[in-house]
């Protein structure tokens, strides 16, 4: 579904990613772990161009795409991404939120989008707050309205980054919930997070990042019992 | 008591004139304020741009009028304008005030989109939006409530600035004020008269936009 080949990123003069590749299948779910710098973020962010790669080839659906010949904004409507802040739009209600892109990139009708998006609201636990402001919500719902707002382009592929770190521990869980949710429905999702329980019992496979290299590649059982990296062990022992 | 009684009298002297005035100083300043939004929405855009040609013109345009005082500007816009396109003094004054506030304007409205958060666009643009799409649906109304307080101010400085159209004989406030005081020879009262005019003026425009202010966070 999501296909990256001898993938490079520079910043400057930083190469921040040096070669990836990664392949993942159609309703797989993939972890992406590592320290901070190690590139997580900027690989995820390649995957739908919100940075243009240097180097190397990115598919989606089996074809690859070229940022110069191909209009991007299309792209990047085949693959949601949710964020560690959110960022939803504060002058715009829930509802608003999930169905500005229907309509607007999508060319909705608009009877269509709010029937579609209060489903989605349905389906993530917030009915009842579709006319409500995104500052009226704690983070836990936020970043669900995120994800209701994401699915509601209906994208091949999701990807979240770090999509719990910004939230009050008590409200972890109830987003992990939704996630755990739409894995099981078999959508595609790349997963960077810190949550190893979430890692173990979701991920189909883990995979560890290292100052720009993938060092680890595998099921979540090998992962946790027998990586093998010096680099993995040590990182599993810090964050577990 | 003998002052007030002058100030009544040279109140109730001027007020058919004065208020005639009155309309016209609104008008010149409602032409450049609509004139003015327009011009600094457009080259707010075109300084953020991708396009380096865009960012110079938009520079060199607010580097001018920033840099030269507004009284030259309407001396050199209406005989600069009139000796091409016949202009009557009030549209020549209104529009050099317009492109004056453009500048400033145009600065109000980069410095309130380029303080939005990035994450929004980046939200936008990940949900398949435009550069375009996201600017206009996203971006921009969130900037256009954060620059309605500068904006506001600006509107008020506009409102006073209009009164130096009078340097080309718009018959507005000023003007009429300034041949009242030379031919009255009251000029102390009649320009302390004059000053309360813009005053309340000023005030009232206070007023609409805190109203409008409070109105705009009830929303939320
Ligand atoms: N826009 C940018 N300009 C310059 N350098 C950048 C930019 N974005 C990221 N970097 C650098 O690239 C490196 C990798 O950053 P990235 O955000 O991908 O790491 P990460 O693995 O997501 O880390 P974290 O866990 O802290 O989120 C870091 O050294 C970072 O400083
Ligand atoms: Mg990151």
């Amino acid at each position: 579904m999501l296909k990256a080949t001898n993938l490079h990123k520079s910043f400057g003069k930083l190469e921040v990613l040096k070669g990836i590749d990664l392949e993942v299948q159609p309703s797989e779910v993939v972890v992406l772990v590592g320290v901070s710098g190690s590139g997580k973020s900027t690989l995820l962010r390649c995957f739908n161009f919100l940075e243009r790669i240097n180097q190397g080839s990115i598919e989606i659906d089996g074809q690859v795409i070229d940022a110069k010949k191909q209009k991007l904004s299309q792209v990047r409507a085949e693959v949601g991404m949710v964020f560690q802040h959110f960022n939803l739009f504060p002058h715009k209600t829930v509802l608003e939120n999930v169905i500005e892109a229907p309509i607007v990139v999508k060319k909705e009708n608009k009877e269509t989008a709010i029937a579609k998006g209060k489903a989605l609201l349905e389906k993530v636990g917030l009915a009842d707050k579709a006319d409500v402001y995104p500052s009226k919500l704690s983070g836990g719902q936020k970043q669900r309205v995120a994800i209701a707002r994401a699915l509601a382009m209906e994208p091949k592929a999701l990807l979240f980054d770090e999509p719990t770190s910004a939230l009050d521990p008590e409200l972890v869980g109830e987003v992990l919930a939704v996630m755990k949710q739409l894995a099981e429905e078999g959508m595609t999702m790349v997963v960077v997070t810190h949550e190893m329980k979430f890692a173990r019992e979701v991920a189909d496979r883990i995979i560890m990042l290292d100052e720009g290299v993938i060092i680890e590649n595998t099921d979540p059982k090998t992962f946790f019992e027998n990586p093998s990296n010096e680099r993995t062990r040590q990182f599993i022992s810090l964050v577990e | 008591m003998e002052f007030l009684q002058t100030m009544l009298e040279v109140i109730k002297r001027t007020a058919p004139g004065f208020l005639e005035a009155t309309v016209l100083t609104l008008q010149v300043t409602a032409v450049a304020l609509v004139l003015g939004t327009l011009l600094g929405l457009v080259f707010a855009l075109m300084k953020i741009s991708k396009s380096k040609i865009l960012q110079t013109i938009a520079n060199i345009y607010i580097t001018i009028i920033r840099g030269t005082p507004l009284i030259v500007q309407i001396m050199f816009l209406y005989f600069g304008i009139t000796a091409v396109i016949i202009l009557d003094a009030f549209w020549a004054g209104a529009i050099a005030l317009g492109i004056h506030n453009g500048a400033y304007i145009a600065e109000i409205f980069r410095g309130a989109i380029q303080s939005i958060d990035k994450g929004q666009r980046e939200a936008s643009m990940a949900l398949g939006m435009t550069r375009g799409q996201s600017m206009k649906r996203i971006i921009f109304p969130q900037a256009l409530k954060r620059s309605i307080p500068p904006l506001g101010n600006q509107f008020i400085i506009t409102l006073k600035d209009s009164s130096l159209v009078y340097i080309i004989s718009v018959s507005e406030l000023f003007a009429v004020a300034n041949r009242d005081a030379a031919q009255s020879y009251q000029p102390f009262e009649t320009y302390l008269v004059v000053g309360l005019y813009y005053l309340v003026l000023v005030m009232i425009f206070t007023a609409i936009l805190r109203w409008y202010e409070g109105r705009l966070n009830v929303d939320k």
